[in-house]
């Protein structure tokens, strides 16, 4: 803990820049470390009960897709008057998880921010693995899950076309788009290190696979400067991404005049919420991943504690959209828009309105305290808390202002049924799963991005031992 | 590069003269815009609206200015240090605007309803809408909060300014150290204060109409405003000779990128709050936007929605375009403009009904209040320096290059 210990004696040393990594001083020592995670013969004992766990839950899930397929919706909860149940909340809550990657990779890497590259590779990861469990959702709730396609606007000879002024069908461009660029820039961010995986293999079956997805990357200075200026321009094209996904999933609702989800705040207040809720996944999976890696000297404890101050801010402007939503619901002076915002803090969901304040606003006012934004044990326990927030978050729009809507004959109780518990159930392990799979098949840290940081970097000619950092 | 020390330049003289020019030329535009708003024999109803949209102009340089500040010591910025001495002064000059806006609340406590009609008792009788909320907008409540307000933003823009200022001398880390920390809560403060203020006090003049982005529009268009601003004085002073060995391309280059940000966040908020009324189509709602798009108000909108967002989007895109300082400044010019626009657009549709009409009254309020605010400014960058000298990262700031 010493050299966590002079990182922190940095900070209050405002002169010069704090090292990002710890520990690896050379670049050798970064790829040995990062490598060596896929290169041990066999994972940790951890590894094996985690994905144990987590591919049961994925086998469930399989069986509830067919169970739902082969049955038909009327298994889920939705049923009058709320027919947006768990499908659309789980949706919504993988789709924010999934905010966290873009972030870092693009909005990040255009402010400069030269930590976000030890943990930019597992983030953009969890990234794609939140949409796959999120895109499953529209997917299998169609009904007809055999015309799925049919979601898609293309030239047919029925003349049939979905509705272009749905915001739902603006989904399935927004979040086709958002996985295309996500996983483009993941793939073309691993191509450098699957070269070095590549050249380091012992085997041959390795060699060919990881050679096949390298392209053929030798590292030359044209490679590099192509690869620097492709990186650029697609973390210009990911930025608008952010915004843009979780701004057209909040038209889902607030293009409506559903009172509580028609309210002109829902496009930025939903995108901070969806990187609130993204990187408290990332903590709470980095957290153990570093343990059981022994990656800590990559991943420092600075890094996880950035990751809770951008939890801390982004966990207060929802605080600040949910006051202000609450404020304005009063002094709009609509009684059904008060009634909707009543019921939901004093109405039959109030339990559920309560947890999300308390895991949303009260939870991450905890990383005020710098003891406990940098204690791993302690962070995990409030990022959890968060997650757990953001789901009610979710379920709290969607089925208080669904249940009881301006037909008071018409108000009901949304209760998921079984299989509702065991789809989301299963999509965590599907998450999992991937995330297992990852760590123990591709490198998990940015080999050549985190040498790109390293002081040898910019070591000038007369100062050998590394130069200032700009970081 | 990083021995090299800065030395420190103020305005002096040179400041004070400016400063002289300001205030005369502020004085003048007091008085025709007196004259001519006594002139139109309506209570002064008219020019109250444009002496709020010129207060709210420079009110909003200064709330940009002070997001810019906390946030770069939010972040710990290195790059900035050179050109954030300037946007200190410009953040701390929000005593003025409050002198200036002062007479307006007074107005309203004194049974003046022209501006806020929901101060007019007949008004609110029989109107279920504005009853319901007739406890909070009540004159002496709103005066209390726009105190608090004001309050905020001059205490954080002069505290901002002489914990950095003190540095100057001190060569100390300390305030920077301090800085830094409290730099968290401010913002804490100053996001409750804009989004409330923005509420309070260009919202509730069509007190029926209600929108919860409407604070964050604010913010983005006072934002688009100060980087405009700065990127502007920061050419000025250089000019005449200031900052020339501090302030570099590579500054200018980041502020236009922070410029461009900020013009595309604006597009963003923007159309969520049209496309969002639009759809829904609920007349409570949509009367705010077909007030803006009736009779030559349209044209308003249409160039709002080119001229503040499609035109210098595109315009700012290219990396030329924000290292071509003469480009830049152009686009600063450009925006600023703009930003007068979408404020009269906010502001003025209450009073004109009919149809956008610009007076040679609204344009001697602008320079009246113009005037003062930048003779108030000028004295405050007085003999201070331009330059946050004694900032542990200047070095950092000044060998600052774009990759």
């Amino acid at each position: 803990m010493t050299a966590s210990a002079t990182t922190q004696a940095h900070l209050e040393e405002p002169y010069a820049r704090p090292k990002l990594v710890e520990g690896a001083e050379d670049f050798g020592a970064v790829t040995q470390r990062v490598c060596g995670v896929l290169e041990r013969p066999k994972p940790p004992r951890a590894w094996y009960i985690g994905l144990a766990i987590s591919s049961s839950l994925t086998l469930l899930l399989f069986t509830m897709v067919v169970y739902l397929i082969a049955t038909g919706v009327g298994v889920w909860g939705n049923n009058s008057p709320a027919f947006w149940g768990w499908g659309i909340v789980n949706f919504v809550f993988w789709v924010g998880i999934a905010h966290a990657g873009t972030l870092i990779s693009a909005i990040l890497f255009l402010l400069r921010q030269k930590w976000r590259t030890s943990i930019n590779r597992a983030a953009e990861a969890m990234t794609l693995f939140a949409v796959c469990c999120a895109g499953l959702y529209p997917a299998i709730h169609v009904g007809r899950i055999w015309v799925a396609y049919w979601l898609f606007p293309f030239p047919n000879q029925m003349q049939m076309w979905p509705n272009f002024r749905s915001p739902l069908l603006w989904d399935v461009f927004a979040v086709s788009t958002y996985a295309t660029v996500s996983a483009l820039f993941w793939f073309m961010g691993l191509v450098p290190d699957l070269a070095t995986l590549r050249d380091r293999s012992t085997t041959r079956l390795k060699q060919v696979i990881y050679g096949f997805f390298a392209l053929g990357w030798r590292g030359s200075a044209r490679h590099w400067q192509r690869f620097e200026r492709a990186y650029l321009l697609l973390a210009a094209l990911a930025t608008p991404l952010v915004l843009s996904v979780h701004s057209v999933v909040s038209f889902d609702f607030a293009v409506s005049q559903v009172s509580g989800w028609h309210t002109t705040i829902f496009p930025p207040y939903f995108v901070a919420g969806a990187i609130f809720s993204g990187f408290a996944m990332v903590v709470t999976v980095m957290v153990p991943a570093r343990e059981l890696f022994g990656l800590k000297e990559l991943v420092t404890i600075r890094h996880l504690e950035n990751m809770n101050k951008v939890i801390l801010a982004t966990g207060s402007m929802v605080g600040l959209a949910y006051s202000t939503e609450f404020f304005i619901a009063w002094y709009g002076g609509n009684p059904y828009e008060r009634f909707a915002f009543m019921n939901r803090a004093f109405g039959p969901y109030a339990w559920a309105y309560w947890i999300m304040i308390f895991c949303n606003v009260v939870a991450p006012q905890f990383f005020w305290s710098k003891k406990i934004r940098t204690s791993p044990w302690l962070m995990v326990g409030v990022a959890i808390l968060v997650n757990v927030g953001m789901w009610f978050e979710r379920f709290v729009i969607i089925v208080t202002s669904l249940a009881r809507t301006y037909l008071p004959s018409n108000w009901g109780y949304f209760k998921p049924t079984w299989v509702d518990i065991c789809t989301f159930a299963g999509t965590i392990g599907l998450f999992f799963t991937l995330f297992l799979l990852f760590c123990r098949f591709l490198p998990m840290v940015a080999i050549a991005e985190v040498k790109g940081v390293l002081p040898a970097a910019h070591a000038h000619p007369e100062h050998p031992k590394g130069g200032h950092d700009h970081g | 590069m990083s021995s090299q020390r800065t030395a420190v330049e103020n305005l002096g003289a040179r400041g004070r003269s400016w400063g002289r020019i300001a205030l005369v030329l502020g004085i003048a535009g007091l008085a025709l815009g007196l004259w001519l708003g006594s002139a139109r024999g309506d209570g002064f109803r008219r020019f109250e609206h444009a002496w709020l949209v010129s207060c709210l102009f420079f009110l909003s340089l200064s709330l940009g200015a002070l997001f810019f500040v906390i946030i770069q010591h939010l972040v710990r910025a290195g790059w900035s240090v050179v050109v954030r001495r300037v946007a200190e002064i410009v953040a701390a000059n929000t005593l003025v605007t409050a002198l200036l806006f002062a007479p307006l609340v007074v107005q309203l406590l004194r049974g003046d309803s022209s501006l806020w009609p929901w101060a007019d008792a007949n008004t609110v009788h029989g109107n279920p809408l504005l009853e319901g909320k007739a406890g909070f907008l009540e004159p002496r409540f709103f005066a209390l909060r726009c105190v608090l307000y004001f309050g905020i933003w001059i205490l954080l823009g002069r505290w901002l300014l002489r914990r950095s200022t003190e540095q100057d001398t001190a060569q100390d880390a300390k305030p920077t150290l301090a800085l830094e920390r409290r730099a968290a809560p401010a913002m804490v403060a100053y996001a409750l204060s804009v989004n409330f203020g923005a509420f309070d006090i260009l919202m509730t003049l069509e007190p029926t109409w209600a929108s919860t982005i409407f604070g964050v529009c604010f913010f983005a268009g006072s934002v688009i405003g100060f980087f405009a601003l700065s990127i502007l004085l920061l050419r000025f002073l250089q000019a005449r000779g200031f900052m020339r060995a501090s302030v570099g391309v590579e500054h200018y280059h980041d502020l236009g990128k922070f410029l461009f940000a900020f013009v595309f966040f604006w597009g963003y908020v923007s159309f969520s709050q049209f496309m969002l009324i639009w759809y829904a189509d609920m007349p409570e709602e949509t009367f705010w936007f077909r007030e803006r798009f009736h009779g030559t108000w349209a044209n308003v909108s249409w160039v709002l929605l080119f001229g503040h967002f499609v035109l210098p989007f595109a315009a700012l895109l290219s990396r030329h375009t924000k290292r071509a300082l003469g480009v830049l400044a152009f686009l600063a010019v450009w925006m600023l403009c703009m930003h007068a626009v979408e404020l009269f657009w906010l502001v003025m549709p209450t009073a004109e009904k009919d149809g956008a009409l610009v007076s040679g009254m609204d344009a001697a309020c602008f320079v009246a209040v113009g005037g003062i605010w930048f003779f108030a400014l000028a004295r405050l960058a007085g003999e201070r320096s331009l330059v946050p000298v004694g900032d542990p990262r200047l070095p950092e700031s000044l060998a600052f290059e774009n990759s």
